[in-house]
């Protein structure tokens, strides 16, 4: 028979339990920050011609997604839950495509929020 | 008449001083990728696909018939190609190329018989924003006893700009004229379809034969 005042009256299992809930919360709470390299690239003209960048970052074993953005320039990986981008790697493999990197950053956003972020910031179509 | 007659010498010598080539950023893919095209009109039925070793380098086979204006010469040849990127000015919104395109292959024809080793070495130049495209190509197409040399341009506009996942159409004028085959300069107007999957042209010539250009990288 399970005696729920066993445990009640155990500050060592209490103690325990609240490591435990404490951990799991903060385990969820990194895995729900996300993190993405965001780069401007020179020279993206067309599409056809930059789905070459999104292959080979998306080959690239930290790649959660890959966002592009033509008319800003803008290209976004966001690393897998618990992974960390390599920010050269992505660097080498933007140049490697034939593109020119002219800045690099890390930021605290998911792809979906900086497809969010350009969308809402984007002049009308010209 | 004449006024005709001296633009044509005039834009021939223009596509000839022009280096253009039929892609839109360039004939390879990025490295390690394979890229396939094709360019299919009554006259002209070519197909290739190659391989990038490297950002600036790749390897090929390709074929090539080809047929006169008056339907009386026909060429077949099968090459090998290398491509070579040969220089590349990456500006915030613009793309400028330089390449080095060379084929060698056996060459037969209609009015000899066997066939022939011919050497293709070219070059082109192409420069390209989100709405303006322009370039051109000089290809030499020589056998023992035979000139073919190439040179086509093109130019166009796109009509709106598009994210990354969207089709872009655009609207592409090509001029190209073959040594020995086609002593007319054929012009097509095209409209052309990127997307980042695939790129296709759809045009007319001055002849009134269709045309079709696509291209595709796995």
């Amino acid at each position: 028979m399970f005696n729920f005042s066993k445990i009640l009256t155990s500050p060592l299992k209490i103690l325990c339990a609240a490591v435990v809930l404490s951990t799991a919360s903060g385990l969820v709470t990194v895995a729900t920050a996300a993190e993405s390299a965001k780069a401007t690239v020179n020279g993206m003209v067309c599409a056809f011609c930059a789905q070459g960048i999104e292959k080979r970052l998306s080959s690239l074993p930290a790649t959660k997604a890959v966002f592009v953005d033509l008319r800003k320039k803008i290209v976004a990986v966001e690393a897998r839950e618990g992974q960390s981008l390599d920010l050269a790697a992505i660097r080498h493999e933007i140049t490697e495509a034939g593109y020119d990197v002219v800045k690099l950053e890390t930021v605290a956003m998911s792809v979906e929020d900086l497809k969010a972020q350009t969308a809402a910031s984007r002049p009308a179509r010209k | 008449m004449a006024f005709f007659n001296s633009l044509r010498r005039w834009l021939a010598t223009a596509f000839a001083m022009t280096a253009v080539f039929s892609a839109h950023a360039g004939p390879m893919g990025f490295k390690g990728s394979a890229m396939t095209m094709g360019d299919i009109s009554p006259n002209w039925q070519e197909g290739w696909v190659n391989y990038a070793l490297s950002s600036r380098n790749a390897v090929g086979v390709g074929a090539l018939a080809m047929r006169s204006d008056d339907k009386r010469l026909t060429r077949k040849l099968s090459e090998l190609t290398y491509t070579r990127l040969l220089k590349r000015v990456n500006g915030e919104h613009s793309q400028a190329n330089l390449w080095f395109i060379g084929g060698v292959g056996p060459v037969s024809g209609n009015n000899f018989s066997g066939s022939k080793t011919l050497w293709a070495p070219g070059i082109s130049a192409d420069y390209e924003t989100t709405r303006v495209y322009v370039s051109g190509t000089l290809r030499l197409y020589r056998a023992n006893g035979m000139n073919h040399d190439f040179a086509s341009a093109r130019a166009g506009f796109s009509f709106y700009e598009v994210d990354y996942e969207e089709t872009q159409p655009w609207f592409i004028v090509e001029a190209r004229r073959m040594r020995g085959l086609s002593e007319g300069i054929e012009i097509t107007p095209m409209l052309r379809l990127i997307n980042k999957r695939y790129f296709v042209d759809l045009g007319v010539n001055n002849m009134k034969q269709g045309r079709v250009n696509f291209m595709y990288i796995f």
